[in-house]
């Protein structure tokens, strides 16, 4: 198993790394953790003429507390680095815990956010946390940047709004005021397995209503998907069992998976449902983790 | 353990314990070699296709390839680790029969160079249409795999033992159940590899084989060379499981590229390359029928079976005999037939996998038994101990038992699981299961027929006494037989295991030995090592004799002192003597070899399943089954093994371990599965999913006190017998988690899931 | 990082790596993994190759003291970093608790998952000293063992995060010393 021939880059800012990529033209690609880019290298899936590695651009690994923007996360986060973060176990722990589950530990080492992010790959598992938690992106290209909500980056399975020569910098979460949110995820194993189904969500809980809540799935369309169904169906209802049950199935009636190796688009199906309950009730029960 | 072994019977660490825990033990991927060149193999992309033309002109023009070979500058002899169907060839020449047939190979200054080589070889094919589905390849009209195996027919087995019908009519009540097993694969760590260095007319072969010998045997015959100008070495090995048993591809490209070139060339498959050439466990049919008696006493049995075995033969055949004949060891009844047909299709071939033939059938029967227990209101456990074979018995086909403890260990496992507490008593989605097994300690035949010992071995004690070297053939593949056999030799000859070397596993500097499978070493190696070692001692004792002035037979050693059993303060050490004796009579050396007692019946058949012991084994397990998902949860297992005298405890206790994770794995995880074309869907270890540390639960594995006659000390095996009861166990404890079962393997949980949503709509 | 052509107009880059507190300077192709360095440039053949894509961590070495599946790692990218292999876990032919452990609990058969399989336990027991079973298990969750269950692994580091060697319920057994 070897990988295809390319030239390597290791620009020193991210301004010098938007300007080669520009310079290299469609053929060169970004490496930051490698975990995918290289699989997907190394099986014939890929084969850039160059990759732009970001391994120099340290600031890029932060993850604080900006006053206006929220929590940011710089996209050279380590997928370990959100497990084990201060700043997010004590804002957002369901963050942690999406992270913790992701992969094993060698690979959570090396993949990155940005990397999980801008890859596009609908069984991410870092997305739908994220979006649910209405996450905003920054977006860097050689002629200037632009900052959109994540949920707007996913066009399609392993497409992405990403210009050729864009880099995903950053993801800030802004306070959105929710009370909870939690991410599932079911996998055929416990180490190393690819979600079947997932399902995040967030809920602002006031005076015993859920006032507003944010309802995502992932491996359950082309993309990470919102579910406008049980969104809707859920605000200002009380939270009790049969209130999560109906927006488990709404959020159901909203997934459009396939069938694959991993399960059938029925099985998926019922799992969104499943999930979208039992994360409900978690986020509802025990805020963000 | 008995007081009466010094050496066996304890945990003693691994010989190779500290090379493997520092980095510094050599697999055959490690080695390096002046001037060595890397090798690889094309294969097909069409799961069946003719062979219109091959050019590998442009990869010969390709700088940094030194030969590219196909079938026209090899052999064409076909062969098979099974000589009743030789059926392969080392490349195809007239069609490619699966996804990853053979077709041609190169070698180059590099790994990358050999990707670009293959990239440039143009193979022409004309695509045919496929056997896939293995339960319609006998159908009139499907596409033939081989023209010579008419309906793709490779196996035909009828088996008759005593009068079934009768039997059946005479029972109480009778059951038919049908299962569909899965295609499985070993998935040992380490890839296959090899290295073939040619020296004047001589070939060695460095590779990762469980079978020096077969290996030095096949590619002798493939090259029409003697026995004598192969040499065959197993380095450090990274798990076999039987899928490094035969040859591969590997060793036979490699010799000849190696023999073009001048000079030595490393092959490997890749993770991907390892599911097409590793010739992984059947997927079959079963359908299993039984008679009993009201109180649930088996009077005779049917099974009937369709096995998937891929596009070649490879070990199959035996595989197709054990299926049916080691189903009747466990339980005591009269009557059986079995009948079986081993079709070919167009997908890898299909070979032994831990527990050869025997997990899946077991895993049918055991999951037939529960559901006869059910419709008899019985308890499952009670039904076992019922039909539990006792020692000294013979089965329906023949097959003589001598140690078995199975009721003990039935009985055992009762006890630690708390089964009778917990059977039926369990919270909703919890399930608790048992099954038998039972597993030769060695195959009573060599795959090919020789009259040559199945093991032999030489004890030699170096020169002051102060270490002794056993020379074996058999390879230790990761279970741990080096250190086992320098036990037994230590404590055959009196001498201490901190004392012993060992080389092994090479068939130039070892005395043969037929290799690791059919759990065969402890015994039958163990049995040709206590020989060498007691004549070791035999030796040392008479010289002991002069030197003492006392009669030999006044005499012992143990651990290293030779004393006198009738006078203390006699003694004299090992060592001692030992050096004497090199110096008055030259080298201290014992011999031994091992051939099993004519064993079995006469009918077609009747060898497989053979063997001097067998070892019987019970496994509990519980399990969890969230109903709204259908994931199962492994929450305890229990194994109760009866192996006659147990050589060394953590190793053994670790081969129960090892056995019960893979057949976990194989139970509700586990399955190669494969796309529209034949080709694999999940040749990755992402995709197909072995346990991993989270996946595991507790395991309590335990052994019960029992002599073997015919094992050396008493002992049997414990390696593959510990997969035989774990499907069936998983299969009952899910089955009564849910109230429902899934006739099929793997468990998964999207199956779990379905069979309880058609049981809740089926049940309103 | 310096870089050469060669006649193919294939770039070369000079990467410097420590490894096990060796400085190795080595010119490589841009498309070299680290498994490879370490293996075919660094004759450390410790680090093994199990299915080259991080599925199995079977490569596994601690990059700057974490561990990370070597296959996924491209050599340049470990330029100017601190690598620890297998062979680096020893201290001068002293074996490490872990190594001890291993071989005195009988976690080793194969052999092959054994050299990631520690430095995925090292590396845990650094940074928690007295880590729970499920931590444990956590930790190697990346290491596929198709030999042991797991089960002689786990007791084995458990075992030294309690502060011992050996097995507790088997007498003074001729253990390994280090």
């Amino acid at each position: 198993m070897v990988l295809p021939d390319f030239d390597y880059y290791a620009p020193a800012t991210l301004a010098e790394a938007c300007a080669l990529l520009a310079e290299l033209g469609p053929g060169a690609r970004v490496l930051a953790g490698g975990t995918d880019l290289l699989h997907q290298m190394k099986t014939g899936k890929r084969a850039p003429t160059a990759l732009v590695s970001l391994k120099r651009l340290a600031p890029l690994r932060e993850i604080r507390c900006e006053a206006g923007r929220g929590v940011v996360i710089g996209a050279l986060a380590t997928q370990n680095d959100l497990v084990d973060s201060p700043v997010l176990g004590a804002r957002y722990p369901s963050i942690c815990g999406a992270a913790h589950q992701m992969a094993s530990l060698q690979i959570r080492h090396l993949g990155t956010v940005g990397g999980n992010l801008a890859n596009g790959v609908p069984s991410a598992d870092l997305p739908p946390i994220l979006i649910a938690l209405g996450a905003r992106v920054r977006l860097v290209g050689a002629t200037g940047e632009r900052s959109l909500p994540l949920e707007a980056v996913f066009t399609g399975a392993a497409e992405t709004v990403l210009a050729p020569g864009e880099i995903l910098a950053e993801v800030a979460i802004p306070d959105g005021g929710w009370t909870g949110s939690r991410y599932l995820k079911f996998g055929l194993r416990r180490s190393g397995a690819l979600a079947v189904a997932g399902a995040a969500v967030a809920v602002r809980c006031e005076g015993g209503l859920i006032r507003e809540a944010r309802v995502v799935l992932s491996s359950c369309a082309p993309t990470v998907i919102r579910s406008p169904a049980a969104e809707a169906y859920l605000r200002d209802k009380p939270p009790n069992d049969e209130v999560l049950a109906e927006a488990g199935l709404r959020a159901e009636a909203d997934s459009r998976p396939r069938d694959s190796l991993r399960g059938s688009a029925e099985y998926r199906r019922h799992l969104a449902r499943v999930l979208t309950r039992r994360a409900l009730s978690r986020a509802i029960e025990e805020g963000h983790g | 353990m008995s007081a009466k072994h010094r050496v066996i019977g304890r945990s003693v660490p691994r010989l190779d314990g500290r090379e493997k825990v520092t980095g510094a033990a050599k697999y055959t991927g490690d080695l390096k070699f002046p001037n060595l060149l890397h090798g690889k193999i094309l294969t097909s992309p069409h799961p069946h296709a003719r062979i219109r033309a091959i050019d590998t002109s442009a990869a010969e023009r390709l700088p940094g390839v030194k030969a590219v070979i196909t079938h026209r500058d090899v052999p064409d002899l076909k062969y098979g680790i099974s000589p009743a169907r030789w059926d392969e060839n080392i490349f195809c020449i007239d069609k490619v029969r699966f996804v990853g047939d053979k077709v041609a190979a190169v070698a180059c200054l590099d790994e990358e160079t050999c990707y670009r080589a293959l990239s440039l070889i143009r193979v022409e094919y004309e695509p045919l249409p496929a056997a896939l589905d293995f339960l319609r390849a006998m159908d009139d009209g499907a596409p033939q795999v081989h023209e010579e195996y008419p309906r793709n027919v490779n196996t035909e087995i009828h088996q008759n033992f005593g009068d079934v019908d009768q039997a059946l009519a005479a029972a109480d009540h009778l059951r038919t159940d049908a299962f569909l097993g899965n295609r499985t694969y070993q998935a040992p760590i380490e890839p296959h590899s090899a290295i073939s260095v040619w020296e004047g007319g001589k070939l060695t072969v460095y590779s990762s084989t469980q079978s020096p010998h077969y290996f030095q045997y096949y590619i002798a015959r493939q090259f029409g060379l003697p026995l004598g100008s192969v040499r065959v070495i197993k380095p450090y090995l990274g798990g076999g499981f039987g899928g490094k048993l035969e040859p591969t591809g590997l060793e036979f490209a490699g010799a000849e590229l190696a023999r073009r070139t001048g000079r030595p060339v490393r092959m490997f498959y890749d993770r991907a390359e390892m599911f097409a050439h590793n010739r992984g466990r059947h997927a079959q049919y079963m359908e299993i029928t039984t008679g009993v008696t009201r109180e649930g006493k088996l009077l005779g049995a049917r099974a009937n079976f369709i096995m998937d075995g891929g596009a070649y033969t490879s070990l199959g055949i035996a595989t197709a005999y054990y299926a049916g004949a080691l189903l009747p060891l466990t339980y005591e009844f009269d009557h059986y037939r079995f009948d079986l047909y081993r079709v070919y299709t167009n997908l890898p071939a299909c070979g032994a996998q831990r527990g050869h033939g025997a997990p899946q059938p077991k895993y049918a029967f055991e999951s037939h038994l529960d559901n006869v227990a059910a419709d008899l209101g019985l308890d499952p456990l009670e039904l076992r101990l019922r039909n539990a074979r006792r020692p000294n018995t013979v089965t329906p086909n023949d097959f003589r038992v001598n140690s078995c403890e199975l009721r003990q260990c039935l009985e055992r496992a009762r006890e630690l699981s708390g089964w009778d507490r917990k059977k039926g008593r369990l919270p909703r989605g919890r399930g608790i299961g048992v099954a038998t097994g039972s597993f030769v300690s060695g195959a009573g035949y060599p795959i090919y027929r020789t009259d040559l010992p199945h093991s032999a071995v030489v004890l030699k004690v170096n020169e002051d006494g102060t270490s002794a070297t056993l020379y074996t053939g058999a390879p230790d593949i990761g279970q741990g037989s080096d250190t086992a056999l320098c036990q037994m030799a230590a404590e055959a000859m009196g001498y201490r295991y901190e004392q012993m070397k060992i080389v092994a596993a090479d068939t130039e500097t070892c005395p043969l030995d037929l290799g690791a499978y059919a759990s065969r070493l402890t015994l039958m190696t163990g049995t040709a090592v206590m020989r060498a070692g007691e004549e070791v001692k035999r030796q040392l004792l008479d010289l002991a004799s002069t030197l003492l002035h006392l009669p030999a037979d006044d005499l012992d050693c143990q651990e290293g002192v030779i004393f006198s059993r009738s006078r203390e303060g006699k003694a004299l050490t090992f060592e001692e003597v030992a050096r004497t004796h090199f110096v008055l009579k030259g080298p201290l050396v014992g011999k031994g070899a091992y051939t099993p007692p004519k064993l079995g019946g006469s009918f077609k058949g009747a060898p497989v399943g053979t063997s001097p012991a067998y070892s019987f084994g019970v496994q509990v397990s519980e399990v969890a089954i969230d109903e709204e998902t259908g994931e199962v949860r492994v929450v305890d297992v229990w194994d109760v093994h009866d192996c006659g005298t147990v050589i060394n405890p953590r190793l053994l206790h670790g081969q129960v371990h090892g056995a019960l994770a893979m057949g976990m794995g194989e139970s509700i995880w586990e399955q190669v599965v494969f796309d529209e074309h034949g080709k694999i869907r999940n040749p990755d270890l992402a995709n197909y999913r072995i346990p991993t540390a989270l996946d595991m639960p507790r395991i309590t594995s335990e052994v019960v006190e029992s002599h073997e006659p015919a094992g050396p000390w008493g002992a049997k095996e414990v390696g593959e017998g510990s997969t035989n009861p774990t499907m069936g166990c998983f299969s009952n404890a899910i089955f009564d988690a849910m109230g429902v079962r899934v006739n099929s393997l793997p468990l998964s949980y999207e199956k779990v899931w379905r069979a309880l949503k058609e049981k809740r709509e089926g049940g309103g | 990082m310096e870089t050469l052509t060669d006649p193919q107009g294939v770039k070369r880059y000079l990467v410097t790596v420590t490894v096990n507190g060796d400085r190795h300077t080595a010119v490589v192709k841009a498309n070299l993994t680290l498994t490879n360095l370490l293996r075919d440039h660094l004759d450390l053949t410790g680090t093994k190759k199990g299915c080259e894509l991080g599925d199995c961590g079977s490569c596994t070495v601690l990059l700057d003291g974490k561990p990370v599946d070597s296959c996924l790692v491209l050599a340049v990218e470990a330029d100017g970093r601190e690598v620890t292999t297998i062979e680096g876990v020893a201290q001068g032919g002293r074996l490490d608790a872990l190594q001890e452990s291993f071989v005195n609990h009988a976690a080793v058969q194969c052999g092959y998952c054994t050299p990631g399989m520690i430095l995925s336990a090292k590396a845990l027991l650094t940074r928690n000293p007295h880590p729970t079973e499920a931590e444990i298990r956590g930790a190697i969750g990346g290491n596929l063992c198709r030999c042991t269950g797991y089960v002689h692994i786990v007791e084995a580091v458990r075992a030294v995060a309690e502060g011992r060697v050996a097995p507790e319920d088997e007498g003074p057994g001729p253990w390994i010393r280090r």
